[in-house]
């Protein structure tokens, strides 16, 4: 036991018990990274609180004895999220699992935060009604985890993101006081904190209760495969689409490179020629979707779709979404590590986006497939390299940081559903002017005055506790996920 | 600025910000921002300048194929409405008066009406914002992509802060396309309860309406439909509203007379286009039409609903809801004349509303009547928060004081 852990490790065993701790440091091992791997930091005790009152004395402690606390979820960040930078007590919530209500009538369900989103569907099957938001880890990831880091996935283009899903918070405040934000009735008085507090990425205090808004399972879908020679000729099909006024409930594009490596890992039948494939789906009525599908279909071949598939039935469906979703799973057949990205441009940018992508690669003599959310705009290049060549991984990191700084140039973000994290922290001030980000300091400073919660998060002038042992203070943001 | 001024009108966002500034570093009156003043607010200053921002409503850009548009907020709503139907898109929140209304307005507001059940509210569409503090610095958040999540999200702080926080001056907005058909089914009903089950029953319906309202018999007078639905004179009226293609909706407006056939309603119709866009309008336009003196506004489970619209018509309200979002507009009967009264009819709905976790609030009443906020919401524990903030990003409260109940600074 570290001296740092013998004062506190008592008193925190008092709170959560024996079971409900851990410090030895290969226990703590597993806590040294999330979904983000490059930056590394071991916090000096993982807790495992079941209920809002052990998390309040938790934080009370941490307050009392000045050290640092992070929540985590189930650690699926991809940008650095729940890095327990300087350290401290991270405070785990996959115990707090429970699904406590769920009211069809008024439309909502309450829940804890460390459920895993996609268990909150499963419960509801047979009743009509799902939870929205769908990031590709939600067999994984967990609803307070969605509410930190607002979190998307392939649906969100017309269902929106979790914020718009969120009706309520319960959080325990980083001065451990407990409150709640929103809850089952809409328009609640005094500002929209609830919407403030969601994104927030764990700075403004721990969610320990999520109201959320349940939504009715559609009726039908059509799920469809355009079959591209060409990034460009997909993207002007999308363009097409979305401007017909057209909303699919998802448009995703995959390139040959990933293409191909999504064939091997689950033999789907994807045509390994073809220079890109639109995964396109609508949802809805069954009068409706049948027009729309082939009003899509027709865009697709208008604009050079060499086929447009259709998935046949519900079983075929599901797998052409597990192929999608499991994605990054199937890179490991292409190289031993890669980085992903998460820049935006506006959808009209995509051609001028993938073009910057694919020059990037040869200028830097690096494999970079794709995959993404292309009618939100979201892309997310994959950067192909092996870790133990050192300047490829100089390379990788060179061209991650162009790519995002060209969706800037093209009016975008660099974050549309990871979060900012530790990961792209020097990017902020790209995309804000210092007045942005002093009132968004000020804001911060509202909620957690000492920033002793979560740390070195989000903002660029984060300073406080933790930042000296920071792996890699000068460019934390310029590592991608390897 | 001249110390008698008591309007001020900039032509750019950079003339407000400076005035602003100046106001904050010199004489730090009070400042009272208004879009199309659409919206009752009284401030509590007797020296309060009014900024009116309706100057500021300049179109900075409309990328339509990315359905966006980057506006000033001082631009009306009819305006931003014709911009964006020439292009086949639209913002799909209801405003009333939105020939004066302005976007800021109703951000500033959080103005919503029927649609909101099926299209949401501005929180769902305001992608990136720019505000101009008490201290006149302006500063941005959010963006102009559909999705984005770096930084706080200070657009959803601003929305609904009613003027108090900053002064809203550029907006840009997640866009939709314009149906092709919007179509209302139409529902008498005797009792609330028959309604009840009905609402229940929409549930589960195998359409999705994009709105559920509810009407008690005063409001129908109001809503100015009567032609329409001459026959029906029915003390309660439910309206579902569908959108999409007219195949799409024409089933709907089938199906959904099935579903609700076993309840019992003694008059139903599919209304017509062009009565559909008479009943839109009278739903729309219901808020502000009313003499009476006093509008309130409650929310509460959805499912409370027809109780709360019951108790509204024993106190001689006139009352519509949006019972699939909980939320009852009611104007007193004009025959409440008195603080008292208004209290007195009003009270024992502000008491149902807070036995069920709700919330109730006065939208309009008669400045005299300060009395009146008795009955208004007692705040839940985010009230501490709500002051902190306030005081750090408006520490000598000079942007509307007294909007909002903050208590003491």
């Amino acid at each position: 036991m570290t001296e740092s852990q013998s004062e506190i490790i008592p008193r925190l065993r008092d709170i959560v018990g024996d079971n409900g701790l851990l410090f030895n440091p290969e226990e703590l091992l597993v806590y040294e990274c999330d979904g983000y791997t490059v930056e590394k930091k071991v916090p000096d005790v993982v807790v495992f609180p079941t209920s809002t009152e052990q998390v309040v004395a938790v934080v009370r402690l941490c307050n009392e004895l000045n050290v640092p606390f992070i929540p985590r979820g189930a650690g699926t960040s991809l940008a650095g999220g729940t890095l327990p930078i300087g350290g401290g007590v991270m405070i785990t919530l996959t115990r707090m699992k429970r699904i406590l209500e769920v009211n069809l009538r008024d439309r909502y369900a309450v829940v804890e935060p460390g459920l895993v989103n996609v268990h909150l569907t499963n419960h509801l099957k047979e009743t009509g009604y799902h939870y929205a938001p769908d990031p590709s880890s939600q067999g994984a990831c967990t609803i307070g985890g969605n509410v930190a880091t607002n979190s998307g996935g392939p649906h969100t283009l017309k269902y929106g993101v979790t914020v718009n899903h969120v009706l309520g918070v319960e959080a325990v405040m980083p001065d451990g006081s407990v409150v709640q934000f929103g809850g089952p009735c809409e328009d609640g008085p005094g500002f929209d904190l609830t919407g403030l507090f969601v994104g927030s990425e764990g700075t403004f205090g721990i969610c320990t209760k999520v109201w959320v808004r349940l939504t009715r399972n559609p009726e039908s879908y059509r799920t469809l495969l355009g079959v591209f020679e060409t990034v460009t000729a997909a993207t002007q099909a999308i363009s097409a689409i979305i401007g017909a006024g057209i909303v699919p409930a998802a448009l995703e594009m995959m390139d040959q490179g990933i293409i191909g490596a999504l064939e091997a890992a689950f033999h789907f039948g994807f045509p390994l020629d073809a220079g890109a494939v639109l995964l396109i789906e609508v949802d809805g009525l069954e009068v409706a979707v049948e027009d729309e599908a082939a009003c899509i279909e027709a865009m697709c071949l208008q604009n050079g779709a060499r086929e447009v598939r259709r998935a046949r039935d519900a079983k075929e469906r599901l797998l052409l979404w597990k192929c999608r979703k499991q994605a990054f799973g199937a890179i490991g057949r292409l190289s031993p590590s890669y980085c992903t990205q998460d820049g935006v441009v506006p959808r009209t940018k995509l051609p001028e986006i993938l073009e910057f992508i694919t020059d990037c690669g040869r200028r830097h003599d690096l494999k970079i497939v794709n995959v993404f959310h292309a009618g939100d705009g979201n892309i997310h290049p994959i950067l192909l390299f092996d870790e133990r060549n050192e300047d490829q991984v100089r390379r990788v990191l060179l061209a991650s940081d162009e790519i995002l700084s060209k969706c800037l140039d093209l009016g975008g973000s660099v974050t549309g559903e990871h979060g900012i994290g530790v990961e792209k922290i020097s990017f902020m001030d790209k995309l804000f002017a210092p007045e942005d980000l002093a009132v968004m300091k000020s804001i911060r400073d509202v909620f957690n005055p000492d920033n002793r919660c979560s740390p070195g998060k989000m903002l660029p002038t984060a300073g406080g506790c933790g930042t000296e042992s920071h792996p890699h203070k000068s460019h934390p943001g310029r590592r991608a996920a390897m | 600025m001249p110390d008698s001024q008591s309007v001020f009108q900039p032509n750019t966002q950079a003339e407000l910000a400076q005035f602003v500034a100046d106001n904050a570093a010199d004489s730090r009156r009070s400042l009272q921002p208004i879009g199309g003043g659409t919206t009752p607010h009284d401030v509590n200053a007797t020296d309060a300048c009014e900024v009116r921002l309706d100057g500021l409503n300049r179109v900075i850009d409309y990328p339509a194929r990315d359905m966006t548009i980057t506006v000033e907020a001082g631009i009306r709503i009819a305006e931003l409405n014709r911009l964006l139907a020439a292009e086949n898109q639209r913002l799909p929140i209801d405003v009333p008066q939105a020939e004066q209304a302005t976007l800021g307005g109703v951000i500033a507001t959080n103005w919503s009406g029927s649609r909101r059940f099926g299209c949401g509210t501005m929180r769902d569409y305001v992608i990136g914002i720019s505000a101009i503090d008490a201290s006149g610095q302006r500063f941005s958040a959010g963006g102009r992509v559909v999705k984005n999540v770096a930084g706080y999200d200070l657009c959803k702080l601003l929305i609904g802060s009613r003027g108090t926080l900053a002064i809203i001056s550029q907006v840009t907005l997640k866009l939709r396309p314009i149906p092709e058909e919007t179509r209302i089914a139409a529902f008498g009903f005797h009792s609330t309860e028959k309604l009840d089950a009905a609402l229940a029953r929409l549930v589960t319906s195998a359409t999705r309406p994009i709105a559920i309202d509810v009407s008690n018999e005063p409001a129908m007078q109001l809503l100015n439909i009567q032609r329409t639905i001459e026959k029906a004179a029915m003390p309660t009226m439910l309206f579902v509203g569908f959108e999409g293609t007219r195949h799409e909706v024409d089933w709907q407006l089938e199906t959904v007379a099935n579903e609700l056939r076993p309840f019992e309603c003694p008059w139903s119709q599919a209304l017509s286009k062009v009565e559909s866009e008479g009943c839109w309008i009278g739903l729309t336009e219901f808020s502000i039409r009313s003499a009476s003196s006093t509008t309130i506004k409650a929310t509460i489970p959805p499912s409370r609903t027809c109780e709360l619209v019951r108790m509204a018509t024993l106190a001689g309200m006139a009352a519509q809801a949006h019972a699939g979002n909980g939320i009852v507009i009611g104007h007193l009967s004009e025959r409440a004349s008195t603080a008292d009264q208004a209290i007195a009819a009003t009270r024992p709905l502000g008491d149902f509303v807070r036995s069920c976790g709700g919330h109730l609030s006065v939208l309009r009443s008669p400045n005299e009547w300060p009395a009146l906020d008795v009955v208004a919401d007692s705040w839940a524990g985010s009230l501490a928060w709500t002051q902190r903030l306030k005081r750090q990003l408006d520490p000598h409260s000079l942007l509307n004081p007294g909007v909002m109940a903050f208590g003491p600074a």
